[in-house]
């Protein structure tokens, strides 16, 4: 209950009723707080390690060798997100994807569903688009005006198929009750297993070993416009910008976005306004799964150029993308930019220096837990009904949440 | 004799208000204070000072003449002070008598385990005592929540209290639950046991207290002796300005049947049947009352008739048209507002602001919603004219719900749903937890609505209120109508009668309404 006078319960109070801005703060601190922590995990690894292999970084008599700098670290880390064309593109390009699944895992939540599902839907996007685009591509001409017919094509079947493969367990969920959570995960095997088969069987490229399907015209895929490294088009990440504006404004300015945003914090009152939470559960899901099927055409689009087994595990960032922005799609971008630098930067450092992925791995851990987990307790702290507002102290100091403090008859 | 209880100059600041502006209360030992006043008036903010709770920014608290401080709760416990939640603290798998000696168990063994037997005994003697009818054995969450009251009462006595805080003992109380409480309170008073009450309700305060002291705005606007006040002076003294405590009422013209029910069978959600086969034919122009005790099937058939619950069988029709098979949105859109019984699971989205609730069910039309996209700047007009006619406070549209007190959210969600300019309303207890002020500005809406030719169900469980407000009343019981009777022929004994299930000779039953012309 609100009225809860223990620090923890403060604590969560606090978290609670943070306004944008101080969540914006939370986060930047709570960063600013994993790269502290990090660079002591960095110095003391390298003390476990002495004596070291090469020359130390530093020795303290008594204590020691240091052999890892953790500011050097992070400055290579920084230096390989962000140093070079290359770098950015490889950041730029993890950035792009991870908007399309963290948006698609966003929408899902803001309707109160986890749609652990995202990388089953991107995967089989994926596919769609693939084997769309090379079965349109020899009824259009080659060059410009073929490219964006075959990227519209490509886009609009892998929002198509996504959606379809998203719809599933959201009408699993509405007619007979089945968890989403269960659905997805499973749903995940069956499209991964589906896309296998369908690539190994029929569509396999005959000039590979590998299981993929034959590579799309240079001309369907998305041109880079800036940086001019491939695996990066400016156009995708614009598109995805945008397409993280159109998601909030669907979520806050329509009755769709209306009736998906009741459903998700209290579906009983969504129910009273008239809201149909089985549609809701649908088509929030089809919504959730064509988001994933997007950045599946994306990355067969801009990073692969065909369907291939083995697609990174985008879907499942995704998961810790939403978490990271709060499930908000303008929060989605400076939340994927963050895992696009880390692993633009963790990928450098490997090269770079003599300290072990494992450790670069660590760190990384360290940035999502720190930058996560106030928002995690946040959305708890909601569910347990932590915090009040100042206006209710304001009306009479009560306890607002278990009905006024002054309420009389609230039960019978 | 010292007061018990002396509570001098008591200030309390919230950011931005002043929850309790140098409050002066003294309570006679061996006294009952009922402590009246509105939402948000400060009543319980003052009883937390008192219990420790919150710290007071001026004045003291003085207890047999002594004054004290506590820290916390724990330091107003063991100087003899217990209050009792208006929610209750209890562990509902533990029996009762665990419950009544948590915190201060009886040991043996050298302290190591419970001594199960002598808490027992203790619990029975003490129940014993004070008249109390609990059973030591008996797991909290198999008995009534008046038992459970109670065993609240005896775990604070168990804990060695001496002035007992109520906040709002009544509330989650049937009327002759209400009664025998009020019987506790005299034995306990005869035990020289202190007993402060938090009440909004000016009859329960005149009939249990002995002196009442009302505060308005953080303030004692006076103590009162119970015996020699007028329920007319305290809903003054709580208001501030003169109140008519009868809703002024023409005799009804009624029209068309304007909402049907018929034969209408409802399970709920664990598939028993709550509602068996009830008639209603509600009329344009007339308010249709249904009394009960709560938990009669009240619930199941307005859900049923507003679109939430599917009925088994049976027919709802609004205008003469049937509805049985229209969704909840269809219902909305064919002229029904609803006032929901619970506001804080149906009538309001707690996380969202004023601005987005005022829209809930209207979020389809074309007035707020065009082509699908949502015309905020309308909504936002819309949610403040709401706040500004039904004395929302705070008057603030970007509020989140949940930070408004029970009674501001009814104001805001009766304000929406009368603004749909429905044809049918449906207000299931449309006052609990309102203010007097309030529930005299609700009652003349409802009859506003009433003049306009509109057709009102009234569910509610305060008889008063049907009594008064209804043309017709309904009163149910397990289900069935039991009968309809006229309200202002019928008295308290025929309607105390027909809910509890019996049928008195001369109930003034009336199937028809009355001047209706069929």
């Amino acid at each position: 209950m609100s009225g809860d006078d223990s620090t923890i319960g403060r604590a969560l109070g606090g978290l609670v009723d943070a306004s944008a801005i101080e969540r914006i703060l939370i986060s930047l601190a709570a960063l600013g707080l994993s790269v502290v922590v990090g660079a002591v995990v960095v110095l003391i690894s390298g003390w476990v390690l002495s004596p070291c292999p090469s020359a130390p970084f530093a020795t303290l008599g008594g204590l020691g060798e240091f052999c890892y700098n953790p500011i050097e670290v992070y400055w290579v880390l920084l230096k390989g997100a962000f140093g070079s064309t290359f770098n950015l593109a490889t950041t730029l390009q993890e950035t792009t994807l991870l908007l399309f699944t963290g948006l698609s895992v966003a929408v899902a939540f803001r309707a109160g569903m986890f749609n652990i599902g995202t990388q089953g839907q991107l995967v089989l996007g994926a596919l769609g688009t693939g084997l769309s685009v090379l079965w349109v591509a020899p009824v259009v001409p080659a060059g410009l005006v073929g490219g964006v017919v075959l990227v519209a094509v490509g886009l609009l079947v892998g929002a198509a198929v996504g959606g379809f493969w998203g719809a599933i367990p959201g009408a699993l969920k509405a007619y007979a009750d089945a968890n989403e959570v269960i659905t997805t995960i499973m749903l995940n095997f069956v499209a991964t297993g589906i896309a296998f088969t369908l690539v190994s069987e029929v569509f396999k490229d005959p000039g590979s070993q590998t299981v993929q399907t034959r590579f799309v015209p240079e001309y369907a895929q998305l041109p880079a416009l800036v940086l001019g490294i491939d695996g990066f088009s400016m156009l995708a990440l614009v598109g995805g910008l945008a397409l993280a504006g159109l998601v909030y404004w669907v979520l806050r300015g329509t009755s769709f976005g209306y009736d998906l945003r009741t459903s998700g914090v209290q579906p009983d009152a969504a129910e009273y306004g008239g809201v149909d939470a089985k549609k809701t559960m649908v088509s929030s899901m089809a919504l959730s799964g064509a988001l994933g099927g997007v950045g599946g055409a994306v990355y067969v689009l801009m990073v692969a150029g065909q369907w291939q087994s083995g697609i990174p595990s985008l879907g499942f960032d995704g998961i810790t993308v939403s978490i990271l922005a709060g499930n908000n799609p303008i929060g989605v971008v400076p939340a994927a930019l963050l895992f696009g630098a880390l692993k633009g930067g963790s990928l450098v450092i490997e090269f770079d220096l003599a300290v072990p992925q494992q450790l670069v791995g660590v760190l990384r851990g360290l940035v999502i837990l720190f930058v996560a987990m106030p928002e995690f307790f946040r959305m708890a702290g909601i569910r347990y009904g932590y915090g009040d507002d100042e206006p209710a102290v304001a009306t009479d100091g009560g306890t607002p949440r278990e009905g006024g403090a002054d309420d009389g008859g609230d039960s019978e | 004799m010292s007061a018990a209880v002396y509570l001098e100059g008591i200030t309390k600041r919230f950011p931005g208000v002043v929850a309790n502006d140098e409050v002066d209360l003294e309570v006679e030992e061996g006294s009952i204070h009922a402590l009246l006043g509105e939402n948000g008036a400060g009543k319980t903010t003052l009883m937390n000072v008192l219990y420790g709770l919150y710290q007071p920014d001026g004045g003291t608290v003085h207890l047999d003449g002594e004054p004290r401080e506590f820290e916390t709760p724990r330091d107003a416990i063991d100087a003899g002070v217990g209050m009792i939640h208006q929610h209750f603290m209890l562990v509902d798998t533990l029996t009762t008598a665990e419950n009544i000696v948590l915190g201060h168990e009886p040991r043996k063994w050298g302290g190591l385990a419970i001594d199960r037997v002598r808490a027992d005994r203790e619990v029975r003697e003490l129940s014993r005592r004070y008249g109390f009818d609990v059973d030591p054995e008996a797991r909290v969450e198999n008995v009534s929540v008046g038992v459970q009251q109670r065993v609240e009462i005896l775990k604070a006595l168990y804990g060695g209290a001496d002035v007992l805080i109520l906040d709002e003992p009544t509330a989650v109380l049937t009327p002759q639950e209400v009664a025998d409480l009020f019987e506790v309170f005299d034995e306990l008073a005869a035990e020289d046991k202190t007993i402060i009450f938090i009440t909004h309700k000016l009859g329960e305060a005149m009939e249990a207290a002995d002196d009442i002291t009302v505060l308005r705005n953080g303030k004692n606007v006076g103590t009162v002796d119970a015996d020699a006040t007028t329920r007319e002076e305290l809903a003054e003294l709580m208001v501030g300005r003169e109140v008519l405590l009868e809703a002024d009422k023409e005799p009804a013209d009624p029209g068309a049947v304007g909402l049907a029910v018929s034969d209408l069978r409802v399970t709920d959600d664990r598939g028993v049947e709550q509602v068996r086969g009830v008639d209603i034919d509600a009329r344009e122009g007339e308010v249709f009352g249904i009394a009960g005790v709560d938990g009669n099937g009240q619930s199941e058939l307005v859900e049923a008739v507003t679109g939430l619950r599917t009925p088994e069988s049976g027919r709802v029709e609004i205008g003469g048209e049937d509805v049985t098979d229209r969704s909840r949105r269809e219902r909305i859109d064919a002229g029904m507002a609803y006032i929901p019984e619970d506001r804080q699971e149906r009538g309001l989205v707690m996380e969202f602001d004023l601005v987005e609730n005022g829209l809930l069910g209207s979020q389809h039309t074309s007035e707020f919603a065009a082509g699908g996209r949502i015309d905020w700047e309308h909504t936002r007009e819309h949610a403040e004219e709401i706040i500004a006619e039904y004395d929302v406070r705070p008057p603030n549209a970007d509020a989140e719900s949940a930070s408004l007190s029970g009674g501001n959210q009814q104001k805001f969600i009766v304000g929406r749903e009368f603004a749909r300019d429905p044809d049918v309303i449906v207000a299931s207890h449309p006052t609990r937890g309102v203010d007097v002020g309030s529930i005299e500005f609700i009652h003349d809406r409802l009859l506003d609505l009433r003049r306009a030719g509109k057709t009102v169900l009234l569910v509610s469980s305060k008889l008063d209120e049907v009594q008064q407000l209804s043309d017709r009343l309904g009163v149910m019981h397990e289900g069935e109508l039991v009968d309809v009777v006229d309200p202002d022929r019928v008295t308290e004994e025929e309607l105390g009668l027909l809910m509890a299930g019996e049928t008195p000779e001369d109930a003034p039953s009336i199937a028809d309404p009355p001047g209706g012309d069929r």
